[in-house]
């Protein structure tokens, strides 16, 4: 057997599909993803398991749902018993290695992996701009240093384009400007207000609970920052989320340099990800927590600078629904170590080396715990559980007469999600099919009560506000 | 979103429970800072230092448990001198949020663009728990313009500069921007320079302009810095020419002490 290669997975954080050069955006300049990209197979279709950072890293660790890890948002805890890909790998000849940022709550990344670097103050949601250097330090000294025969796993997460986040927190409490009355940039340096700017008055209420009403459940201190916006601070949200990428794909550039300068390249495969996108303006939304393409739609590329491992290269896969839970059978498949059976992921390996495999049809994401959505070829379902009358903390679904409001979308001929299409006649046949799908999915999964203090008083509360709204809105 | 608080959109940050501590402490940090000689008077061999307090711009430093004590999570040293036509620069940077402490030193011609020169060094620390624990990172410019960066005896390319551009470090800024001050003011498009960030990441296409000038209670003319794979500093100058205060994206640099 030819040794088990190096497996290096770079994420960043916040970081939509399309904003790459590679896939053709014109507002930024990313030659270093672009490379790997030229260097491998990018899934076009790839979706985040849960758009929020703690819950997509918890899928990773583990290859599960978010209802199945006890982290379906960032408060969660991961319950204990459920093994991460460190320790999968560690006890099967890998050295396991994590640099940057872990954030899987309840999960100490320090007991399973060896830490290069995590921060003085421990790295939390963001603070790109005072970690993502130091993370490229660390891998650098990694890998111009590493001389052991066992393979190894290394894991870097770059915290941008998170930062965007910080970006809008610093407008919760004061008046910005735009830039154009700034007098920093011309208008022409501002990429367009998104096609998608307006937004669906019949999103679900687990949507406008959480992000449209004035006392949203997430983040309500900035939207009441962002109402008072113009179209330029819109557009200027777009220009300095697409910096915060420039800035990360640099620091992904010094580490494939430092890669191929110590020639472990030939032998190493190289996946890139983000845990989940960002909507930058689009349904006049930021940042995530929402189901709309923005913000769960991901790059996933799998790549290698070298000739050691069979990888299709500068190719676009279109056709495959990749999934957050398929990143831990990939990297188990790759390292030759069976896959714990409870993972629900599948390994892309046979379609980054040009293989036709039988694969699934769809996508399948959770969101707010209560929030639900099927991306298939032609159409995205989204929908909600309404809460429970009496909380038992136990995931929802699969309960189709718990289902709350819910939205369709014609991917091929809507694809910026602007044509509710549930209320049209013509589509409920579809509509049903997404759900009897959705319910399918659902009920493969292994969900489990949530016990941990923390998290069960935010369900409490959130089920709390649902619940006023609908019986408010009847 | 008004606030009674606020100095200038482009510094005053007051998220959450700091505020309004944030705009305090850079007030007080500004007021004590000695003020006697004008940098670009500076005289060869004479050595001048900048210490400048670091403030976070969000949630203390990302330790939001942390709510007693100074907002400060470090303090940047900028010193230099002059040797003929040379001027030798020595920076340390300490954050104890990221634990990583870098010292720089670099050298630049006599020219306001302060165009890097010959060879530099970084040496990193990180004091926090982790494997990693210290580094070098040496770095040249090759006269075909290419930044060449070794670690641990491995080499890379870091970017090409422009034979047209000015190349210079952004710890050079805090004497390039007073000393082009008049030319930024005047300029309908700014001025156009490469930056090698932290002496690592070649910023080749960065512009340099002019804001308005404000009073915080001192006078302040205000700069920033744009480009390609940066995010917006904002530079601001008192009436000496030093630069008293500088916003970058995540944190704020408050001018505490000048000495030389």
């Amino acid at each position: 057997m030819s040794k088990r290669p190096n497996i290096l997975f770079i994420n960043t954080d916040q970081h939509s599909w399309d904003a790459l050069s590679a896939h053709g955006n014109p507002y930024l300049h990313t030659p270093n993803i672009d490379e790997i990209h030229r260097n491998g197979t990018s899934f076009r279709q790839s979706f985040c398991t849960d758009p929020v950072c703690a819950a997509a890293r918890s899928s990773w660790a583990t290859g599960l749902y978010t209802s199945e890890t006890g982290v379906p948002f960032n408060g969660g805890y991961l319950h204990s018993e459920i093994p991460d890909l460190g320790q999968v790998l560690s006890v099967n000849g890998y050295n396991v290695f994590h640099c940057g940022k872990w954030h899987v709550p309840g999960r100490n990344v320090r007991e399973s992996f060896q830490t290069l670097y995590y921060g003085k103050r421990d790295i939390g949601a963001g603070g790109a701009a005072y970690y993502d250097s130091a993370s490229t330090h660390a891998v650098a000294d990694f890998l111009t240093n590493y001389n052991d025969d066992e393979p190894f796993y290394l894991q870097i997460g770059y915290v941008d384009p998170h930062d965007v986040c910080e970006y809008l927190h610093n407008h919760e409490e004061k008046w910005i400007p735009n830039p154009l009355e700034q007098g920093t940039v011309s208008e022409d340096d501002l990429p367009p207000l998104p096609e998608n700017f307006d937004y669906d008055a019949q999103e679900t209420v687990l949507h406008r609970v959480c992000r449209r009403v004035d006392d949203a459940l997430i983040h309500a201190a900035i939207l009441k920052g962002v109402r008072d916006w113009d179209e330029f601070h819109w557009r200027y949200l777009r220009w300095n989320y697409y910096r915060f990428i420039e800035k990360v794909d640099a620091e992904i550039g010094r580490v494939m340099a430092f890669l191929r300068a110590t020639g472990l390249h030939e032998n190493t495969l190289i996946i890139f990800s983000a845990d989940h996108g960002e909507a930058c303006g689009s349904h006049q939304m930021f940042q995530k927590f929402t189901l709309y393409e923005e913000s769960v739609r991901v790059p996933f590329i799998v790549a290698c600078f070298g000739d050691g491992i069979a990888v299709e290269k500068d190719r676009f896969d279109e056709a495959h629904f990749v999934s957050g839970v398929d990143l831990f059978p990939t990297v188990c498949d790759y390292a030759d170590v069976s896959v714990p059976e409870q993972v629900q992921g599948m390994s892309v390996r046979p379609l980054a080396e040009g293989r036709e495999v039988p694969w699934r049809d769809y996508a399948y994401i959770e969101s707010n715990y209560w929030g639900r959505a099927i991306v298939t070829e032609q159409y995205k379902y989204v929908t909600e559980y309404k809460p429970k009358e009496v909380e038992d903390f136990s995931p929802p679904g699969p309960d189709a007469e718990q289902l709350g409001l819910a939205q369709l979308f014609d991917r091929q001929n809507d694809p910026r999600e602007t044509e509710n299409l549930v209320g049209n006649a013509t589509y409920s046949e579809v509509v049903k099919e997404c759900r009897d799908k959705m319910l399918a999915q659902e009920a493969k999964l292994h969900r489990q009560q949530i016990t941990h203090p923390s998290p069960k008083r935010v369900i409490s509360n959130w089920g709390e506000r649902l619940r006023t709204y609908w019986e408010h809105s009847r | 979103m008004a606030n009674s608080n606020t100095q200038h959109w482009s510094f005053d940050y007051n998220y959450g429970s700091q505020n309004p501590q944030f705009a305090q402490e850079l007030l007080q940090t500004l007021r004590g800072y000695s003020r006697e000689v004008d940098a670009r008077q500076t005289q060869v061999g004479q050595t001048i230092k900048h210490v400048y307090n670091i403030l976070p711009n969000y949630w203390r430093g990302y330790s939001r448990d942390d709510t007693e004590g100074p907002l400060s999570i470090g303090t940047a040293t900028v010193e230099r001198s002059k040797d003929d036509n040379l001027w030798r620069y020595s920076v340390q940077y300490e954050n104890t949020t990221s634990g990583e402490n870098l010292r720089i030193q670099f050298h630049c011609s006599d020219s306001p663009y302060r165009p890097l020169m010959d060879s530099w060094r970084v040496d990193a620390r990180n004091s926090g728990e982790d494997a990693y624990s210290q580094l070098t990172c040496a770095g040249h410019l090759t006269v075909d313009g290419e930044v060449k960066l070794r670690i641990n005896d491995t080499e890379i390319a870091a970017g090409t500069v422009d034979a047209s551009a000015e190349l210079t470090c952004n710890w050079a800024l805090f004497d390039v921007i007073p000393a082009l001050a008049q030319t930024i003011q005047t300029s309908n498009d700014g001025v156009h320079i490469a930056v090698l960030e932290d002496l690592e990441q070649l910023r080749p296409k960065s512009r340099l302009g002019s804001l308005e000038s404000i009073q915080t209670p001192i006078r302040l003319d205000g700069y920033y810095l744009y480009g390609t794979g940066l995010l917006p500093s904002y530079w601001w100058l008192d009436a000496h020419g030093d630069t008293a205060i500088v916003s970058t994206f995540f944190e704020t640099l408050v001018l505490k002490e000048r000495i030389g």
